[in-house]
């Protein structure tokens, strides 16, 4: 291999691809000064980053820009991210930047994770530590400036939500010297009036200005207040040490403020709906009670002794009226009957054969006289008629001519 | 146990999650007539506790100073 000749063309793509290849300079941080700044007019940034020792050229290209949040310019103390990679055309090395920023920041974030580390450690952030947010509450603290949008968001959306809240507002400095003390105060003095929720925070800014949020007295001050805290620092992406340490997360102050109150009509429209469902089903138990009442009365009724009673007598009654028409009936069969005989023995009846014109004749021995041998000339007889009796006397007899005789 | 002092020092959140236990039991467990007027007395008891605890006073926003004063903010 010693001996072959190779194209500058075929050793610049070969080192190429060596750095290409390479893991730890495809992403890279590199902190130094910034040297040689020009802003081209395409939009890339060309510089130098030096430091005691020598420098590295730099290049960040348009399409990276929004990596870089401030106007940057020499003299300036940066740490860069990006990759190492060869520039063929000048046979050079160069750092192409993706994101650059003050190596205060960073020196700002390392802080930022140590601390939050330590408390971590020290069970500050466990879960078992946090509060739970009551769900209806009369008074909200809150913790924040007086002037910006934090306040008045909070106030709007918490009122909207419960218009008989009261609020109390502890006026705090939230950036800059004597911020983290003015929040701690503020905590400390809101737990004191007693509140039954406060809110912490802030509207967004850089991380310089959300500072006073990641330092350890302003976390302790959360983490020990009895009142729950509802933490609200910046925006959404901002997550800051108060938020670890309060017992509730909120992402703006807005949605803090949402967190804290709960709405109103939704409160009373429960206790509506809990009342009328009482009431219900207190109705319903009532109505069953009173049916099944209804139905044992009816039954307990029914097997009473006075309702036996009643039926025994009844059934008397009863018996005792059909005993008296089978008896009227066998006396009108009876009557009939005894009508039917009577004319029977009418028709029998010597009386009614006077009546009807025959006569009954007796003789001086007292007996009828049925035949002329039982009579003689000059006898008295006795001649019973319909109305009395007639003395006569027997002048002669004669015999009856005919033709079938009774007798001889 | 006396019930009048147990509710008194009942916060609102308990007292919610209370109601709704009333509710609930009233509405799913077989109860005697007897039982579900005592479950029923219990819980219109609790529901005016809870209306009585909730304020219907508008307030003004107010502010805190470092001297533990209020103001009107």
């Amino acid at each position: 291999m010693g001996t072959s000749i190779y194209s500058v063309k075929q050793v610049n793509t070969y080192i190429k691809h060596m750095f290409t290849q390479d893991v730890l300079l495809s992403g890279i941080y590199i902190k130094g000064e910034v040297s040689n700044c020009k802003y081209h007019t395409s939009g890339h940034i060309y510089f130098s980053l030096k430091d005691e020792s020598g420098g590295i050229a730099c290049v960040m290209f348009a399409g990276q820009r929004k990596g870089l949040a401030f106007s940057m310019k020499n003299g300036d103390k940066v740490v860069v991210g990006g990759s190492v990679n060869v520039y063929e055309r000048d046979g050079k090395y160069q750092l192409y930047a993706k994101e650059i920023t003050l190596e205060g920041a960073g020196l700002l974030y390392e802080r930022f994770l140590a601390l939050k580390q330590e408390l971590e450690d020290m069970g500050m952030f466990s879960a078992e530590y946090k509060q739970p947010i009551p769900r209806y509450i009369k008074k909200l603290g809150v913790v924040t400036a007086p002037t910006g949008a934090a306040i008045q968001d909070i106030r709007n959306i918490a009122y909207r939500r419960n218009p008989y809240l009261q609020i109390i507002l502890y006026p705090a400095l939230v950036q800059g010297e004597g911020a983290k003390s003015s929040i701690v105060q503020g905590i400390q003095m809101l737990e004191r009036v007693g509140v039954d929720t406060i809110i912490v925070g802030r509207g967004g800014g850089s991380i310089e200005d959300l500072w006073a949020f990641n330092e350890e007295s302003v976390a302790r001050a959360i983490f020990e207040c009895s009142i729950p805290i509802i933490s609200a620092v910046g925006h959404e992406t901002d997550t800051t040490i108060a938020d670890f340490a309060a017992d509730l997360r909120a992402p703006t102050p807005s949605a803090a403020a949402e967190l804290a109150v709960d709405d109103y009509r939704s409160i009373t429209d429960h206790f509506f709906e809990a009342g009328r469902r009482m009431e219900r089903k207190m109705w319903e138990q009532v109505q069953v009670s009173r049916y099944r009442l209804d139905n044992l009365q009816t039954k307990i009724g029914y097997l009473s002794p006075e309702n036996r009673i009643r039926e025994k007598q009844q059934y008397l009654v009863d018996a005792g009226e059909r005993m008296r028409q089978l008896m009227e009936h066998r006396v009108i069969t009876n009557r009939h009957m005894f009508d039917v005989y009577i004319e029977r023995l009418k028709g029998l009846s010597p009386l009614h054969k006077l009546n009807q014109g025959f006569s009954y004749v007796e003789g001086k021995d007292g007996k009828a006289v049925r035949r002329i041998e039982q009579v003689t000339k000059a006898d008295m007889l006795l001649i019973h008629v319909s109305d009395g009796c007639i003395e006569a006397e027997v002048n002669c007899t004669k015999p009856l001519e005919r033709r079938d005789k009774f007798d001889g | 146990m006396d019930e009048k002092n147990t509710q008194e020092e009942l916060t609102l959140a308990e007292s919610f999650a209370q109601l709704d236990e009333i509710v609930q039991k009233l509405e799913n467990e077989e109860l005697s007539l007897e039982d579900s007027f005592t479950v029923y007395q219990q819980g219109m008891k609790l529901l005016k506790h809870c209306n009585s605890k909730i304020d219907t006073v508008e307030k003004k926003m107010m502010q805190l100073n470092e001297n533990g004063e209020l103001s009107e903010f």
